[in-house]
C-alpha cells in the first residue's frame, strides 16, 4: 500500500532525551489520523519535523512513496504540507485576507492585486465552508475564528496534508463541534488530516485511525473504529485509568467561604471590568466548579479572593473578614491555593525541592525558631512529601526546575493539601497533566472534600468541571451567569453557557 | 549531557580568561609586555608585603559589594550606595567629632548612627517604589546627587576645617579612631568580616533569607507564598544602607580620620561592589569573593602603575570586559530559555 505520508524510524534527540524515537508513522490518503499521547510524549517534536522546522537525527519522511528532505517549512509548504501550531501566528492588526495571503500575495504589475487577493480568500473560505468575515481585523476575532484563519492560510498554500497542533485546547466545545465540522468537511474534499490530541473522547468522535505515542515511541497503531478507549488509554499510559470519579453526593456543612460583591476594576480606564460585581458561597465539604473559557475573569477573581490583586468588595473565610489583608494573613485564615500556572506562580524553577515545599510555611514553629531555619526538619518535611506524593525527583535538594510539568505539579498539590486549610482553591489542576496522574489528583481533590474542606475549582475542562463539582457556577466577561447542580448539568447545556448564551439555554 | 557539562569550563572562569586576553592584546597594542604587565600586578596584589594594601583596599570593597549582593538576592537594585556611603561616613565624623562620649563607646556610637542615617536615606528609595510607584532603580539612583551635593558643601564650607585649606571636616578626636591591627589595617576588617560572615549565614539559614532568595528566584512565587513584598523592600534598603554607613565610617575612623569631599565617592567602590555583586548573582559569598579579587585587581593594578609605568585603568577594563563576559552569557542562556517554552 501506498501510504499518503510515511516516516521510518524518525529519530529526533535533545541531548540525552530522546523525544522521538524510531518513530514509524503511516497516515492514509484521505483519512483523519489521530496522533495521541501524553504530554511529553513527543508529538510536538513529531509535527515539527514533519513539517520542516526540526531536523530528524535519523530516519526518513516519505511523502506518497517518495523520500523528501525538508530543510524549512517552505519546503515543506512547496510539498503540499500545512500546519496550524498550538499557539497562532497571525499579525494582529491585519485583516484575515490579509494573514491569508501573507508571503503568497497575488501581483499583477509588480503590486499587490488587494481586490483579487480579497476575492480569493472569500472563495476558498466558502468552498470549505469556513465562516470567516475575510475583511475582519485579526485583533477582533475570537480564538476559534483564528484558528479558521490559521486553516485557510493553509488551504491558501493548497495544503494536501494538514497538520493540527492540539487545536482543541483552546476551544469552546461549541467551537470544537464547529472545527470538527470543517476537519469532516476536508477529509471529504480529499485531504488528509494529522490531528494531534491527548483527548481520548476526540479520538473516537473524530479520527479513522490513530497512532499512540509514548515516551518517544509508538506504542500502537489502530483503526479508531476497531479500537475502544480503554485499548487507547492503556497504549499512553502503559495501564489502565480510571476516567470517572467514584464519589458519593456531597453533605455540605458550614459556610466556608463568602464573597460579595467582587469587583476588579478594569487596568484601562472605561473598560469593563474584570470581574463584575461577582458573589459567591462555599460550604465545607463541596466541591464548587466554577466554569468558563479562559480569559473570562477567572483568573482575576481568584487572585482577588486569595489576596495577589486588589479588589473592591467583600470576603469572609472561616468566619472572618479577610478583604483586604495580606496573603500571608489570608492564608492563616485557612487558605490552601493551587494556581493556574505552576512554574509561573506555584513555585520558582530555581528553587530546591525543600525551598519549594517549604513555602508558605517558613514562620511556622515546626520549621522555624525565632528566624532560624531548622534545616533537619525541614529536609524530613520535604522527603515526606515526596514519598507520600509519589514525586519523581532524585533528591530533596534537587532545583524543582528540573521536573517534568505533572511532577511539578505534585510539588505544588503535596504543598497546598499539607496546610490542611478548611479552603482549597484549585485552579485548572490538571493542565498539562498527564492522563495518570489526573486520576490522582482527581482523587485529591475529592478526598479533601470528603474530609469535610471547602473546594473551589476552576477549571476550563469540562469534563473536569462535570465530573467533579457538587455545583457549577459559569463565569461570562466577568459576571457569573448561572449557577446549576452537578448532578443535572451537561456538557452541551455548561458549553452553550460558557459561550454567553444564556437565552438559548432558556429556551 | 552530564559529561559534557562537566568538561566545559566554569563561565566565570572563562570570562576571567577572556577579559585576561583581551588585557593582553590591548597591551600588546600599545607596546607593553602583556606577561610582564601581569606578572606586576599578581605581585603587587599577592606578594606578602602587599597584602596590607589590598586588604585596606578589600574592607569598603567588600562592604559596597554586599550592599549591591542583599537587594540583588532579591531582585532588586541599589543604585545609591554612593548617597549611603557618604552619608555614613559624614555623620560617623559629625557624631566623633561633635557628641561627648568616652573613647571606644564614641566609635560604637559613631558607627551606629552612620548606618541608621544611611541606612533610613536608603529606606526612603525603598518607599519611592513602594509608596509612589517609582521604580527603585531611579530612586534609589537620584537620591544619591543631594546626599553627595550636601555632605560636599558642608564640608566645604560651615564645618570645614579651616586649617588646611582642603575641603575637608575636622579631624575625628583619637578615642574614636578604629584601633589599629598591623601595618594600614584597622580593626574595620575585623568588623566586615564579622558583618559579611553575618550576612552569608542570615542568607542561607534565617526565615528573611529564605525570603528573600524565593523572592529573587521568582517575585511572584514569594508573593503568592505569603512573603510581605512591599514591607520586605524597605527592611532590605535600610539594611543594604546600613552597610553602605558602616562602610563609610568605617572609611572615615580607620583610614581618613575625618570626612574629606569625594574621598568616598572617588574609589568607586559603589560600581566595582555592584559589579562584584552582579558577578556572584547576588549570592553573598560569591560576590565576597568578587569583591576580594576586584580589589586585588585594583591593588595589583596600583602596583603596575608604579613598577612599570603601564596605566592601572587596565585593571578597570579587565574588570568590565570580565563583567560584560558573564552577564552575555546570562542574558543569551535566559533568552534560550524563553526560546523554548
Ligand atoms: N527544543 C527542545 N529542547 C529540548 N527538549 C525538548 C525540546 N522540544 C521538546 N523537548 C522535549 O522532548 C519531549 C517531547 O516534547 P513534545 O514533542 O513537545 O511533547 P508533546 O507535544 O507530546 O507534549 C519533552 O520531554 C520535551 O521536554
Ligand atoms: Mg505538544
Amino acid at each position: 500500500m501506498q501510504w499518503e505520508l510515511e516516516t521510518t524510524g524518525l529519530t529526533k534527540r535533545y541531548g540525552r532525551l530522546v523525544a522521538n524515537d524510531a518513530v514509524d508513522l503511516r497516515v492514509a490518503a484521505g483519512e483523519v489520523h489521530a496522533v495521541m499521547g501524553e504530554n511529553g510524549a513527543g508529538k510536538s517534536t513529531l509535527m515539527s519535523m514533519l513539517y520542516g522546522l526540526t531536523r530528524p537525527d535519523e530516519g526518513a519522511i516519505l511523502l506518497r512513496g517518495q523520500q523528501v528532505r525538508l530543510a524549512s517549512s517552505l519546503d515543506a509548504i512547496a510539498r503540499g504540507l500545512g500546519m496550524v501550531h498550538q499557539a497562532f501566528k497571525l499579525f494582529e492588526d491585519l485583516t484575515v485576507w490579509e494573514n491569508v495571503v501573507y508571503g503568497a500575495e497575488p501581483r499583477r504589475f509588480g503590486f499587490l492585486d488587494r481586490r483579487s487577493a480579497c476575492t480569493r480568500v472569500q472563495e476558498l473560505a466558502q468552498r470549505h465552508h469556513l465562516a470567516v468575515d475575510v475583511r475582519a481585523r485579526v485583533r477582533d476575532l475570537s480564538v476559534g475564528i483564528r484558528q479558521r484563519v490559521e486553516i485557510l492560510k493553509a488551504l491558501y498554500r493548497d495544503a494536501r496534508i494538514l497538520i493540527l497542533d492540539e487545536p482543541t485546547a483552546v476551544l469552546t466545545p461549541q467551537e470544537r463541534d464547529g472545527l470538527f465540522a470543517i476537519i469532516r468537511a476536508l477529509r471529504a474534499d480529499g485531504r488528509t488530516i494529522l490531528f494531534v490530541t491527548h483527548k481520548l473522547h476526540e479520538v473516537m468522535e473524530l479520527t479513522d485511525s490513530v497512532t499512540v505515542l509514548r515516551q518517544g515511541r509508538v506504542s500502537a497503531r489502530m483503526r479508531t473504529a476497531e479500537t475502544d478507549a480503554d485499548a487507547i488509554i492503556r497504549a499512553m499510559t502503559g495501564r489502565s485509568v480510571n476516567l470517572s470519579v467514584a464519589r458519593s453526593p456531597a453533605t455540605p456543612g458550614a459556610e466556608i467561604l463568602r464573597v460579595e460583591a467582587l469587583r476588579v476594576p478594569a487596568p484601562v480606564r472605561g473598560a469593563k471590568p474584570l470581574v463584575d460585581d461577582i458573589s459567591l458561597s462555599l460550604r465545607a465539604g463541596e466541591i464548587v466548579g466554577i466554569a468558563g473559557v479562559a480569559g473570562n475573569g477567572q483568573s482575576e477573581l481568584i487572585e482577588a479572593i486569595t489576596g495577589l490583586r486588589a479588589a473592591e468588595g467583600r470576603i469572609h473565610l472561616n468566619g472572618q473578614e479577610i478583604s483586604g489583608r495580606s496573603v500571608a494573613a489570608r492564608r492563616a485564615a485557612g487558605m490552601a491555593y493551587v494556581p493556574e500556572d505552576r512554574a509561573l506562580t506555584g513555585t520558582a524553577a530555581g528553587a530546591r525541592a525543600t525551598e519549594a515545599l517549604l513555602m508558605g510555611r517558613q514562620h511556622d514553629p515546626a520549621f522555624a525558631r525565632h528566624g532560624v531555619q531548622d534545616g533537619a526538619a525541614i529536609a524530613a518535611h520535604a522527603r515526606d512529601l515526596i514519598q507520600a506524593h509519589d514525586i519523581r525527583i532524585t533528591s530533596e535538594r534537587t532545583r524543582v526546575g528540573t521536573l517534568s510539568g505533572g511532577n511539578l505539579q505534585k510539588v505544588v498539590l503535596a504543598r497546598e493539601l499539607d496546610f490542611d486549610a478548611p479552603l482549597l482553591i484549585a485552579e485548572q489542576p490538571t493542565r498539562g497533566v498527564d492522563v495518570g496522574a489526573i486520576e490522582a489528583i482527581h482523587a485529591r481533590l475529592v478526598a479533601e472534600r470528603d474530609r469535610g474542606h471547602g473546594v473551589l475549582l476552576v477549571s476550563a475542562e469540562l469534563s473536569e468541571i462535570l465530573g467533579l463539582s457538587d455545583r457549577i457556577l459559569v463565569i461570562y466577561e466577568g459576571r457569573l451567569i448561572a449557577e446549576l447542580p452537578g448532578a443535572e448539568a451537561t456538557e452541551q447545556h455548561l458549553g452553550l453557557l460558557m459561550a454567553g448564551r444564556t437565552q438559548e439555554v432558556a429556551r | 549531557m552530564h559529561r559534557l557539562a562537566l568538561l566545559r569550563p566554569h563561565p566565570v572562569l572563562m570570562a576571567i580568561l577572556t577579559g585576561l586576553v583581551f588585557g593582553a592584546l590591548l597591551l600588546l597594542l600599545s607596546g607593553q609586555n602583556p606577561l610582564r604587565a601581569y606578572a606586576e600586578m599578581v605581585r603587587g596584589a599577592l606578594a606578602p608585603r602587599n597584602w596590607n594594601n589590598t586588604l585596606v583596599w578589600a574592607v569598603p570593597m567588600i562592604g559596597m559589594t554586599l550592599v549591591a549582593a542583599l537587594p540583588l538576592r532579591g531582585g532588586m537594585v541599589n543604585l545609591g550606595g554612593d548617597g549611603q556611603l557618604v552619608i555614613g561616613g559624614f555623620v560617623a565624623a559629625m557624631a566623633a567629632i561633635y557628641l561627648p562620649l568616652p573613647g571606644p563607646l564614641l566609635a560604637a556610637v559613631a558607627i551606629l548612627s552612620a548606618m541608621l542615617a544611611a541606612g533610613l536615606y536608603a529606606a526612603l528609595a525603598a518607599l519611592g517604589q513602594t509608596v509612589l510607584g517609582i521604580p527603585m532603580l531611579i530612586s534609589s539612583l537620584l537620591l544619591s546627587y543631594p546626599a553627595i551635593g550636601l555632605t560636599s558643601w558642608a564640608a566645604g564650607f560651615p564645618l570645614r576645617d579651616t586649617a588646611t585649606g582642603l575641603a575637608q571636616t575636622l579631624p575625628v578626636p583619637e578615642a574614636a579612631r578604629l584601633p589599629m591591627l598591623f601595618g594600614p589595617v584597622s580593626t574595620g576588617v575585623v568588623l566586615m568580616a564579622l558583618v559579611a560572615a553575618v550576612v552569608v549565614w542570615a542568607d542561607r539559614r534565617s526565615v528573611p533569607g529564605y525570603e528573600l532568595r524565593m523572592r529573587g528566584l521568582n517575585a511572584r512565587f514569594a508573593r503568592y507564598g505569603g512573603v510581605p513584598t512591599a514591607r520586605q523592600t524597605v527592611t532590605v534598603m535600610f539594611l543594604s544602607g546600613a552597610l553602605a554607613g558602616l562602610t563609610g565610617a568605617i572609611i572615615v575612623l580607620g583610614t581618613h580620620y575625618r570626612f574629606i569631599n569625594g574621598a568616598l565617592v572617588s574609589p568607586g567602590y559603589t560600581w566595582s561592589g555592584l559589579m562584584a555583586a552582579l558577578l556572584a548573582g547576588g549570592e553573598p559569598l560569591m560576590a565576597i569573593a568578587a569583591g576580594f579579587f576586584f580589589a586585588a585587581l585594583q591593588t595589583g593594578g596600583f602596583a603596575m602603575q608604579r613598577e612599570i609605568q603601564v596605566p592601572r585603568v587596565l585593571s578597570m577594563v579587565l574588570q568590565a570586559i570580565i563583567i560584560l563576559f558573564v552577564s552575555l552569557r546570562n542574558g543569551r542562556g535566559a533568552a534560550r530559555k524563553e526560546d523554548r517554552s
